[in-house]
């Protein structure tokens, strides 16, 4: 329960186009994989040679189905990193280590209808949302934009869907939007997922719709940050000068040297691991301090918060 | 017993036209005008349904439209004989809607709290909903221990219609219930009474 | 340790309840400093700490079966006492799963889990039950998930829905809860079912707890203790019931406040449910009589320092001002005044005979 990281391996690997694969994972220990719900991604760590990709992908089998995880990776077209080495490196019997299920793109269990609107290798978290809608029975649309060389492979992965649900676009078709979003029950949910430009733009016609924010939801990894730039902390009174790694938090990385720091949520909301900062300019992303405390860049949290400094002086 | 300040008590301001709504239905619980009860009419993007409960046995519920005057919306207006009939025709209306709506309700807190729980089983969120409380304070109560909910209290102790308690109305409301809770003020040292003050006018 | 269960214990009319001395010294006393304020207590719920009531995801102990059959009796009254809105059932099976596994893997002398594929066969022996079931399907199962499973569960529970940026509480099993109620609450937004608490709104603690709480993270639960106290080892103390309970602040003298007067400490837990994305609250509750607390002497000493100083409105709030006095002055001649250490640890592991 506490583990942070499971280790995965890779049962199979089976391109469905030049630049998609798919990959079935099931727990390295044999036993079941961690339950998940729609909408959920898995952040897999990758490792080639001293560089480590952590890369987020939605997860796009049945949430219900605790015997394997699937997921669909896109190989981008500069691609030097995580990506690649999936659809190169990483073959059948391969062990990954995974975080563990998280979920910033959930669905909403109190709508009446739900409609996904999806560009590309967008569809993914659909794929799962489909499945979860199917079981319980609610109302559904999907709309999915693509290139017209790939329109096949889209039908092929929502082949299983009922028709008269699934509306696949190929080519410059975005106007049927615009009528679809005009003739939505009350109650429903708008979800959508893809290249930024397709996701702004169909947020933005909803909302000239009259479409609360409420409404409107959109996959992004970006949610809860963790890590960021380097830098180095001085911790004045202990005399020390500790690497704050990119992946690493501030206290982290203070409890590593062997400091005594308080703390206690490790969220950047009880406020007991707040420290005094002598020199450099706090990047706060911590719950507690009000405004000024913060403007004031004299306090900081240092469970979740880094520095805008190259170097941070604390009192500790 | 009594505190004050309790986040659960809503606050009312004075009702708007939401610009970003594309129709909008205003509800009042008396035939107030419709400037009387709401802001930004003449701003309006799309139509404005204005229904009204007129008391009267003599209106019908039916439209009287009114012909956009200039860049203003449409507005049209239709009274009520009563709440059963308004809401009888709001039920209807809902079920037709589309996303995009915005409904807005005036009135006694009996009221705009029926109103609100018709609008949240419809499916409409909380944003696209404004209410605002107009009229006498007094609250309806429910009783913690049987349950029953007793209307129109106006002092801050009650008996309950369900179980003969004397109940101390609380701040803490609600929306669910379209309630203020009320607690047996002498439970601890029965007929040990606060005195009751008119509250609630 | 093995657990020995006393089934015959009641928490209503004769009050047949006691602490065993192992019981009182895995109290999680909640007082790690002489004074108490809200704070936004939460800490990573991990095992370890001063009590190893913290060392499993949910904890038993020896009240456990009781406590089953004091739930099943508030149930027969009041149903409402369990009520789960009809979106939350990917949150109800997430709950019994999560019980399930945990008291398998943390107590297997009482309870298996067997599972093939959907197939799952649960044994719960301390309470005799053994049914099998197809996970997702709730025709399966002779109750509701969520009160199928909380029902075999020491402490309340609530479900917390996660939209628009807010927690909702739509659903839970209360019966054993200080003076709130579900019936009232269901459906509210975080900041309105808290509403009544005083000094914490002020003091920002609930804006930051529902921030942290939005971003709680599967696997990762958090937990709190929160606190009151109770007259009787009285586990019903809710607004529905408190013409029944009331009376008893009433029943408070000198010589029987040491015997009466209970610390009630929750043990609050938060986990963030993986298939609904949901958070399950659970709100373990533990008695034990100032008395009986007062023979750890640390904590003697520390309950009598912070009743003394208690803010009123939060005395208030807690319903203590009936007996606060009397409770300050059966522990006043307990405390030296000498200072004492931070935390909670009791500081002795074995206790004094019963004076």
């Amino acid at each position: 329960m506490s583990a942070r990281t499971m280790p995965l391996r890779v049962a199979a690997a089976e391109p469905l186009s030049p630049r998609l694969k798919a990959f079935t994972l099931v727990a390295a220990d044999g036993g079941l994989v961690h339950p998940s719900g729609p909408g959920a991604h898995l952040r897999l760590l990758l490792r080639n040679g001293a560089a480590v990709h952590r890369n987020a992908y939605s997860i796009v089998s049945s949430p219900d189905d605790r015997s394997h995880v699937s997921i669909i990776v896109r190989r981008t077209r500069d691609s030097k990193g995580g990506s690649a080495l999936l659809h190169e490196a990483v073959k059948p019997g391969d062990v990954i280590e995974a975080g563990l299920p998280a979920n910033l793109f959930p669905v909403v269990r109190t709508a009446r209808k739900h409609l996904m609107v999806s560009g590309g290798i967008g569809i993914t978290p659909f794929l799962a949302y489909i499945a979860a809608f199917q079981a319980a029975g609610t109302p559904w649309e999907l709309h999915h934009f693509c290139r017209i060389e790939e329109r096949a492979v889209f039908e092929a992965l929502l082949a299983h869907a009922p028709a008269g649900r699934v509306h696949i676009h190929a080519g410059n078709a975005f106007g049927v939007l615009a009528d679809r979003l005009a003739r939505q029950p009350l109650g429903t949910h708008l979800y959508s997922c893809g290249p930024a430009l397709l996701m702004e733009a169909g947020q933005e016609l909803a909302r000239s719709l009259g479409w609360p924010k409420a409404r409107l939801h959109s996959e992004s990894f970006g949610g809860a940050a963790e890590g960021g730039a380097p830098f180095i902390a001085v911790l004045r009174r202990s005399n020390l000068e500790i690497e704050v790694g990119p992946q690493t938090s501030l206290l982290d990385a203070i409890e590593a040297a062997g400091v005594d720091a308080p703390c206690l949520c490790r969220g950047g909301a009880c406020g007991q691991c707040v420290v005094e900062v002598a020199e450099g300019e706090p990047e706060h992303r911590d719950h507690f301090l009000d405004d000024d405390e913060r403007a004031s860049n004299r306090l900081i949290m240092t469970c979740v918060s880094r520095a805008r400094t190259p170097r941070l002086v604390l009192d500790l | 017993m009594l505190v004050s300040d309790i986040k659960s008590r809503p606050v009312y301001s004075r009702l708007s036209i939401d610009a970003a709504g594309r129709r909008h239905l205003v509800l009042s619980d008396a035939p107030r005008p419709l400037e009387a009860a709401i802001d930004g009419v003449h701003a309006a993007a799309g139509a404005i349904d204005y229904w009204f409960i007129a008391a009267t046995s003599t209106v019908d519920g039916r439209p009287a439209p009114e012909p956009a005057a200039g860049k203003d919306a449409p507005i049209e207006r239709r009274a009520f004989r009563a709440l059963p009939h308004l809401l009888d025709r709001l039920s209807h209306r809902l079920a037709q809607e589309t996303v995009g709506l915005r409904l807005y309700s005036v009135g006694e807190e009996g009221f705009i709290w029926d109103i609100a729980r018709l609008a949240r089983d419809a499916g409409l969120e909380e944003a696209e909903l404004r209410s605002c409380h107009a009229g006498s304070l007094r609250r309806t109560v429910f009783c913690v221990h049987c349950k029953t909910r007793t209307p129109q209290v106006t002092t801050s102790l009650a008996v309950c219609e369900g179980c003969g308690a004397h109940l101390v109305v609380r701040d803490h409301f609600s929306r669910g219930l379209a309630a203020f809770m009320g607690v047996q003020a002498d439970a601890e040292a029965p007929g040990e009474l606060p005195p009751a003050e008119e509250l609630f006018r | 340790m093995t657990l020995q269960f006393k089934p015959d214990e009641t928490f209503r009319n004769d009050f047949v309840y006691a602490n065993s001395d192992e019981a009182v010294l895995r109290f999680p006393f909640p007082f790690p400093e002489d004074a108490y304020m809200y704070a936004v207590n939460i800490e990573p719920h991990v095992p370890g700490g001063p009590s190893p009531a913290y060392d499993n995801p949910f904890d038993l102990d020896e009240h456990y079966v009781a406590e089953c059959r004091e739930r099943a009796k508030v149930l027969e009254q009041d149903p409402g006492r369990c009520k789960v809105l009809p979106h939350m059932m990917a949150a109800q099976w997430d709950t019994l799963e999560l019980i399930m596994e945990s008291y398998a893997a943390a107590y297997p002398e009482h309870f298996a889990l067997t599972r093939d594929g959907t197939l799952w066969t649960w044994e719960n022996r301390p309470l005799g039950i053994r049914d099998t079931f197809t996970f997702g399907d709730a025709s399966t199962l002779p109750l509701p998930p969520f009160e199928y499973i909380t029902r075999q569960a020491q402490g309340d529970f609530t479900l917390q829905d996660q939209r628009d940026d807010n927690l909702f509480i739509d659903g839970g099993m209360v019966t054993t809860q200080a003076d709130w109620s579900l019936d009232f609450d269901v459906g509210m937004t975080f900041h309105q079912w808290h509403g009544p608490v005083p000094l914490a709104h002020q003091k920002g603690v609930f804006d930051r707890a529902l921030k942290f709480l939005l971003r709680l993270q599967y696997g990762r639960p958090v937990r709190r203790l929160n606190w009151t106290m109770t007259i009787n080892p009285r586990l019903d103390t809710s607004p529905e019931n408190y013409p029944s309970w009331g009376p008893d602040r009433t029943t408070v003298t000198p010589d029987n406040v040491g015997r009466k007067v209970h610390l009630r400490v929750e043990l609050q837990s938060l986990f963030r449910l993986p298939r609904s994305n949901a958070i399950l609250f659970g709100i373990r509750c533990y008695l034990c009589s100032i008395e009986d607390l007062a023979r750890v002497e640390i904590w003697g000493k520390r309950l009598h320092r912070v009743l003394r100083d208690l803010h009123p409105d939060i005395a208030d709030y807690k319903g203590l001002t009936r007996f606060r006095a009397d409770a300050v002055r059966f522990l006043a001649p307990l405390d030296d005044g000498a200072p004492l250490p931070a935390g909670t640890a009791p500081g002795q592991s074995v206790l004094p005979a019963k004076g």
